[in-house]
C-alpha cells in the first residue's frame, strides 16, 4: 500500500517544482512579483497550474514510451579469436559502439513508431524499424547480418579460395608460396513483416526474410584428406502468411509457408598443381542443391466448456529438389545414361489432435494424438555402376528414407492439499522406418549397399511420475522421475560395409534398443525476504541392450547435472546474484578393431569410455552508489574437461598412434560497468570486460603438439587452433534519452 | 529587486506552497473513508478505470505499476487494451476491505513469485486474449503442464519485457534451464549470448509442438537456417534425414560444429566396418595419409567423408557413395 506515499509524493514534487519554477519566475519578472503579493496568496489556482504541469510532466514520464541512442568507443587490446567470432570483434583495436531504441507513440491513434539499431558500429548489426497502429494494421523492416569468423590459423598454399575452383599446392617445384588465410561467413537477414486486423479477432500476418549467406567454410576434398574450401554463397527466402481468428470459444490459425534455398554454386573441381587430368583428377566435390519446400497449415483451438479444451494441427508439406546435377555434364565422370537431376521429393504430413481437460476441481488431464509422416517419394535410380555384377561397393542407387510417426501421450495432474500436486504420465510413439533393400544387383537379393543394420519400426513407451509443490513463499519445488524403454523390430542386416560381415555387428545409437531412467529435483528456497536459493539436481542413466549377434556400439551412458543459484537482495539499492553447475556426462562404447584398420591379426575389440565434466560459475552484482551512479559486475568461468579412456583387447597395436590426452578449455569473463546518470536525460557509461580463454584441444596437432598438417607430399597446410586468447576491452558510451 | 522585496516575495511563495502542501495532504487524508478508499473521484493515470488502482498504487511498488503505460497494454487507443482489473480481477475485498482487516486481502488474481493464486487461474487472464495464433496450443504445452506462468517469464508492466528480447532472452529462459546455460558456454555454439540466436529461434515455449520446438520437427527447425541440409541428396546420410541432433548437441559442445561425440567415437556409434572406420582413435606421429590414423585428429572422419550430411555426386565411383564427394 502506497496511497500516502503517492499522494505525498505528487504532490511534493509539484511543490518542488512549483518553488523552482516560482523562483525563476520570481527572478524572471520581479516587477510582476513585487507589484502583486498579494494575487499570489489569494489565487492559490494560479499557483498550482504549474503544479498540475508537474504532474503531468511526471506522469507523462512514468507511463510513455523512453527513448535513447548511445554512441561511444570500445577497444579490445588483443585478438579473441575464440570469442569474438560472432560479436564482430575478433580483432584488437577500436571498434565504434552505437545503439538506437527509438520508440515514439501517437496516444490519440495508438500507432508506435520504432527504430531500433543495435551494433551499428559492428559487423554483428541490426537495424530494424516498425510503423504499427496497435490492433489495425502494422510494417516492419528489419536488416540483420550475423558474422561467424573461422577461430584457426590455417596457412595454405590452397588457390582460388571462395570460387567453385581449388588447386591444391603440388609437390616440390609445384608447391605454391603459403600464406595465412581468413575463413568466415556472413549471413545478411533482410526481413520484411506486414500485419493487418481485418475484424475483431480476426489477423493477417506476412512475413518474408532474405537472407544472403556468402564465404567460405573449411572443409576437405574427399577421399584423400587434404584442405579444402567451401564456398557456400547461397540465398535462402521464406515467406509465412497467416491467418489468424482468436475468439472465445474457437481459435483458428492457418496459412502458407515455403521456404528456398539457392546456392552461388553446384560444385567444386579440386586440381593438385603438376599432376595430370586424369580418372581422380581433378576431383569434382558436389555442393548442396537448390530445394524448396511449401507448407499449407491449420492450427484450431476450441473451448468446449470452460474447463475442457480441443486443438489440432494439420500440415502438408512438400519439398522438392530437381536441379540439375552439374556434375552429369562432366564428361566420362557420369555413368552413361545417368540421371541428370535428382526429382528429389519429399511430402510431410502432419495430424495432431489434443483435447485438455479438468473433469474435477483437483484433477486436470491433457492427452495427444500425433502423426507425423515423411515420405521420401525420390524415384530410386542407379548413379553408381562399375560393374554389371553389382558386387559389394560395386553400385549405387539413390535411398529415399520414409518416416512414419504416430505418438499418443496422456498426462494427469491431481491437485492435493497442501499446495502439492502428483502428475503422472504416458508416452508412446511408434515408428515406420524406411530400411533400403538395395536393388543394386538388379534383383534384390543380398543387399550389397547399406552398410549399416537398420530396423522397419522402433517403438518406445515413456512413463513419468512428478510430486510437485507449488504457491509456497518459502518452498517450491518438484521431485520426478522418468522411465522410457525403447526397442523394435529385427534389425535388418547390412553386410556391404568394408569386409561384409562386421557391418552388422552393430546396433545404431539412434534404433537401438535402450532403456533410460531420469530423475529430476528442483528446489525453491526463500528463507528470507531478500534472500533465495534454487537447487537442482539432474540424473539420467541409458542402458542399451545387446546380444550376441550384434555386441557393438554404445552399451551405456549417464549424465547428471548439479546447480544451485542465489540471489540476495543486500537493500534497495544493491543486489547479489550467483551460481554454481556442474554437469557430467559418460558414454561406453565397444567396437571392433580390424587388421585392415590398424590393429593386427583379425578381429579384436576395443571399448572406449567418454567423459565430460564442465564446471561453471557466476556472479552478478548490481547496485546504485548514489542517486546518478549506477555499477555493475559480471563474472564468468566456465571449465570442460574432457576424458578418453580406450582399451584395446590387443594392446600395443597402435600402429604410430598416441592415445588421445584429456582436453580442457578455460574460459573467464570478469565485465564491470559503471553509468553515471550526467543529467536527467543522458548518462554515461563505462564498460570494462577482461577475457580469457585456454585450451588444450589436439584436434589439429600431431602427438608432439606441432600443428595438424595436411598431406604428406602435397597440400602441406596446417592448421593452428590458437590455444590461448587474453585480451581487455574498455569502452565508453554516452547514452541520451527521450520521449 | 531589493532584498527586503525578494525576502517578501519568497516568503509569501514558502507560506503558499507550505500552505498548498498541508492542505493537500490534509485533503487527501480526509478523502479516505475509514476503510482507506477514497471518496473523491481520482483520475485514471493510464488505463480506463485505473483509478480505483493508481490511487494507492505507484511506481514506488516493488512492482512498478503506471509503466505499463509504456507497453502495448497501456495503448489505450487500441480497444483491446485491458484494464487493471481485467487481469488482477475486479478485487472488491481489497479494494474496499469491508472486514477492515489490518492487512488487507488480496487482489483476486495476483501474480508474481509469491503469489498463491493458481496458475493456471494466472494464465487465464493472459488467454483472453491471447490464446490464438502461436498459443493455440498452449495448455497441451510442457510449460503449461509444469505450472509455468505467463508471469514467471513476461514482465507485463514495463516497457522492456527481457523475455521478449533475443538479447536477453536466455536470461530468464535460464532460470530453469541449468544445463542449457552451461552449455551456451562451450567453445562451439550458436551465438546465443552474441544476441544474434535466440531460445525462441528455435522453441516456441507457447506450443505443444515436441521439444517445444517452432516447427513440426527438429530438421524442419534446424531448416529454418540451414536449409543446404535438407536435401535430397542423391547421396543420403539416414540420420541426416532423420534427427539432427542425433549427432548435434545445438545448445553448445566442446566439440567443433556441435557435435555430441568427437570423430571417430560419434561414427562408430553405428558403423563397425573392417579396415579403416575400424581404427582406434588416436594421435598420429606427424603428417600422414594413412586413412588409419585420421579419424580423431583435424576433421577426423570427415577428412575424407568431407559431404558427411549427403553429396550430390553423379560420378561413377564407389567414393562418390561414402560422402566423399
Amino acid at each position: 500500500m502506497n496511497r500516502m506515499k503517492w499522494v505525498f509524493r505528487l504532490t511534493a514534487v509539484s511543490a518542488a517544482l512549483l518553488a523552482a519554477y516560482g523562483s525563476a519566475q520570481a527572478a524572471d519578472e520581479p516587477v510582476q512579483a513585487a507589484d502583486e503579493p498579494v494575487q499570489a496568496a489569494d489565487e492559490p489556482v494560479q499557483a498550482a497550474k504549474p503544479a498540475q504541469a508537474a504532474e503531468d510532466d511526471e506522469i507523462t514520464h512514468l507511463t510513455e514510451p523512453e527513448s535513447s541512442v548511445s554512441l561511444g568507443v570500445g577497444t579490445w587490446t588483443r585478438d579473441r579469436p575464440h570469442e569474438g567470432i560472432f560479436d564482430g570483434m575478433r580483432d584488437s583495436g577500436a571498434y565504434g559502439l552505437l545503439d538506437a531504441d527509438v520508440v515514439k507513440r501517437n496516444d490519440a491513434t495508438g500507432t508506435w513508431y520504432t527504430l531500433t539499431g543495435r551494433n551499428l558500429g559492428l559487423d554483428s548489426r541490426e537495424l530494424m524499424g516498425e510503423f504499427l497502429r496497435q490492433g489495425d494494421i502494422g510494417v516492419s523492416l528489419e536488416y540483420s547480418r550475423i558474422p561467424r569468423d573461422n577461430p584457426f590459423r590455417i596457412n595454405t598454399g590452397l588457390q582460388g579460395i571462395g570460387t567453385a575452383g581449388l588447386t591444391v599446392s603440388g609437390a616440390g617445384a609445384n608447391a605454391f608460396p603459403f600464406t595465412d588465410v581468413t575463413l568466415g561467413t556472413t549471413r545478411d537477414l533482410t526481413q520484411l513483416g506486414f500485419y493487418k486486423n481485418l475484424m475483431p479477432g480476426l489477423d493477417f500476418n506476412m512475413s518474408f526474410k532474405n537472407e544472403e549467406k556468402k564465404g567460405t567454410r573449411q572443409w576437405g576434398r574427399g577421399s584423400a584428406p587434404e584442405f579444402a574450401v567451401e564456398p557456400i554463397d547461397s540465398t535462402t527466402s521464406q515467406l509465412e502468411t497467416t491467418l489468424s481468428y482468436a475468439g472465445e470459444q474457437l481459435q483458428l490459425s492457418g496459412g502458407y509457408y515455403g521456404s528456398m534455398y539457392n546456392p552461388a554454386h553446384g560444385s567444386v573441381s579440386i586440381f593438385t598443381n603438376g599432376v595430370a587430368p586424369s580418372a581422380t583428377s581433378p576431383t569434382f566435390l558436389s555442393l548442396p542443391l537448390d530445394n524448396q519446400a511449401h507448407q499449407l497449415f491449420l492450427d484450431g483451438g476450441y473451448n468446449f466448456t470452460s474447463a475442457t479444451r480441443g486443438t489440432f494441427k494439420l500440415a502438408y508439406t512438400r519439398a522438392t529438389q530437381n536441379q540439375h546435377l552439374p556434375t552429369a555434364d562432366i564428361p566420362g565422370l557420369s555413368l552413361p545414361g545417368g540421371p541428370i537431376s535428382l526429382e528429389g521429393e519429399l511430402d510431410t504430413t502432419l495430424v495432431q489432435l489434443g483435447l485438455s481437460a479438468r473433469p474435477i476441481k483437483n484433477l486436470s488431464l491433457v492427452a495427444n494424438v500425433r502423426y507425423h509422416d515423411v515420405q521420401d517419394e525420390t524415384p530410386v535410380r542407379r548413379f553408381v555402376q562399375t560393374n554389371p555384377a553389382c558386387g559389394s561397393g560395386q553400385c549405387v542407387d539413390n535411398t529415399p528414407f520414409s518416416y512414419t510417426t504416430l505418438t499418443g501421450k496422456l498426462e494427469g495432474t491431481y491437485r492435493l492439499p497442501a499446495g502439492y500436486s502428483l502428475t503422472g504420465g504416458i508416452e508412446q510413439r511408434y515408428q515406420d522406418r524406411t530400411v533400403p533393400l538395395s536393388n543394386a544387383n538388379g534383383a534384390g537379393g543380398a543387399d550389397t549397399q547399406r552398410v549399416v543394420p537398420m530396423r522397419a519400426k522402433v517403438e518406445e513407451i515413456t512413463s513419468r511420475l512428478e510430486l510437485r509443490h507449488s504457491l509456497s513463499e518459502t518452498i517450491n519445488g518438484s521431485l520426478a522421475f522418468l522411465h522410457s524403454e525403447r526397442d523394435g523390430s529385427e534389425y535388418v542386416s547390412a553386410a556391404a560395409g568394408p569386409g561384409g560381415a562386421p557391418s552388422d555387428l552393430i546396433n545404431p545409437i539412434h534404433i537401438a534398443d535402450r532403456d533410460r531412467n531420469k530423475v529430476r529435483l528442483a528446489l525453491d528456497w526463500a528463507p528470507m525476504e531478500n534472500l533465495s536459493f534454487q537447487f537442482g539436481y539432474e540424473d539420467a542413466r541409458d542402458k542399451y541392450a545387446h546380444d550376441a549377434a550384434r555386441p557393438y556400439g554404445l552399451q551405456d551412458g549417464s549424465a547428471q547435472l548439479y546447480s544451485v543459484d542465489g540471489n540476495y537482495v543486500v537493500n534497495d539499492n544493491w543486489q547479489i546474484t550467483a551460481w554454481y553447475s556442474r554437469d557430467t556426462t559418460e558414454a561406453f562404447q565397444l567396437g571392433s578393431r580390424a587388421a585392415n584398420g590398424g590393429g593386427t591379426g583379425g578381429l579384436t575389440d576395443k571399448d572406449s569410455r567418454l567423459q565430460d565434466i564442465g564446471d561453471s560459475v557466476g556472479f552478478g552484482l548490481r547496485g546504485s552508489a548514489s542517486a546518478k551512479l549506477r555499477l555493475g559486475a559480471d563474472v564468468q568461468w566456465t571449465r570442460t574437461n574432457s576424458e578418453y579412456h580406450q582399451t584395446l583387447v590387443t594392446p600395443g597395436t597402435t600402429s604410430g598412434l598416441t592415445p588421445l590426452p584429456d582436453i580442457k578449455n578455460t574460459l573467464t569473463r570478469v565485465g564491470l560497468f559503471g553509468e553515471y546518470a550526467l543529467r536527467k536525460n543522458s548518462d554515461v557509461r563505462v564498460d570494462l570486460v577482461h577475457e580469457r580463454w585456454q585450451t588444450d584441444d589436439w584436434t589439429w596437432q600431431f602427438a608432439d603438439g606441432t600443428p595438424f598438417t595436411y598431406g604428406t607430399t602435397t597440400d602441406g597446410t596446417t592448421v593452428n587452433a590458437n590455444a590461448k586468447q587474453n585480451s581487455t576491452f574498455v569502452g565508453v558510451r554516452y547514452i541520451y534519452k527521450f520521449q | 529587486m531589493s532584498p527586503p522585496r525578494y525576502l517578501l516575495a519568497a516568503l509569501l511563495q514558502s507560506l503558499v506552497l507550505t500552505l498548498g502542501v498541508a492542505l493537500t495532504a490534509q485533503s487527501a487524508m480526509a478523502a479516505e473513508d475509514e476503510n482507506g478508499a477514497d471518496k473523491a473521484p481520482h483520475q485514471d493515470m493510464v488505463l480506463k478505470g485505473d483509478a480505483k488502482c493508481t490511487r494507492c498504487h505507484d511506481e514506488t511498488e516493488a512492482y512498478p505499476v503506471l509503466s505499463i503505460g509504456k507497453t502495448r497494454h497501456g495503448t489505450v487507443a487500441d480497444s483491446r487494451t485491458p484494464t487493471c482489473t481485467s487481469c488482477h480481477g475486479e478485487s472488491s475485498a481489497h479494494i474496499d476491505n469491508p472486514a477492515g482487516t489490518k492487512v488487507r486481502p488480496m487482489v483476486d488474481r495476483l501474480f508474481g513469485k509469491k503469489s498463491t493464486t493458481p496458475v493456471a487461474s494466472r494464465n487465464e487472464a493472459c488467454l483472453t486474449c491471447h490464446q490464438g495464433s502461436k498459443r493455440i496450443g498452449w495448455q497441451s504445452s510442457t510449460h503449461a503442464n509444469r505450472d509455468v506462468a505467463c508471469t514467471s517469464c513476461h514482465q507485463v508492466h514495463v516497457a522492456h519485457d527481457k523475455v521478449r528480447d533475443k538479447l536477453t532472452q536466455f536470461e530468464v529462459c535460464f532460470t530453469c534451464h541449468k544445463e542449457q546455460r552451461a552449455q551456451i558456454n562451450r567453445p562451439s555454439h550458436h551465438p546465443i549470448k552474441e544476441g544474434k540466436v535466440a531460445c525462441s529461434s528455435c522453441h516456441n515455449p507457447h506450443g505443444d509442438n515436441p521439444k517445444q520446438l517452432v516447427k513440426s520437427s527438429v530438421n524442419e527447425t534446424c531448416f529454418t537456417c540451414h536449409m543446404e541440409k535438407r536435401g535430397p541428396f542423391v547421396h543420403n546420410h539416414q540420420p541426416v534425414t532423420e534427427d539432427c541432433t542425433i549427432c548435434h548437441n545445438p545448445h553448445g559442445s566442446t566439440i567443433a560444429n556441435l557435435l555430441k561425440a568427437r570423430p571417430p567415437f560419434l561414427c562408430q556409434q553405428c558403423h563397425n566396418h573392417t579396415s579403416h572406420p575400424s581404427q582406434a582413435s588416436g594421435l598420429p606421429a606427424g603428417r600422414t595419409t594413412a586413412t588409419t590414423q585420421l579419424g580423431s585428429v583435424g576433421r577426423g572422419c570427415l577428412n575424407c567423408h568431407t559431404n558427411i550430411h549427403g553429396g550430390n555426386s553423379t560420378e561413377n565411383r564407389a567414393t562418390a557413395g561414402r560422402f566423399r564427394r
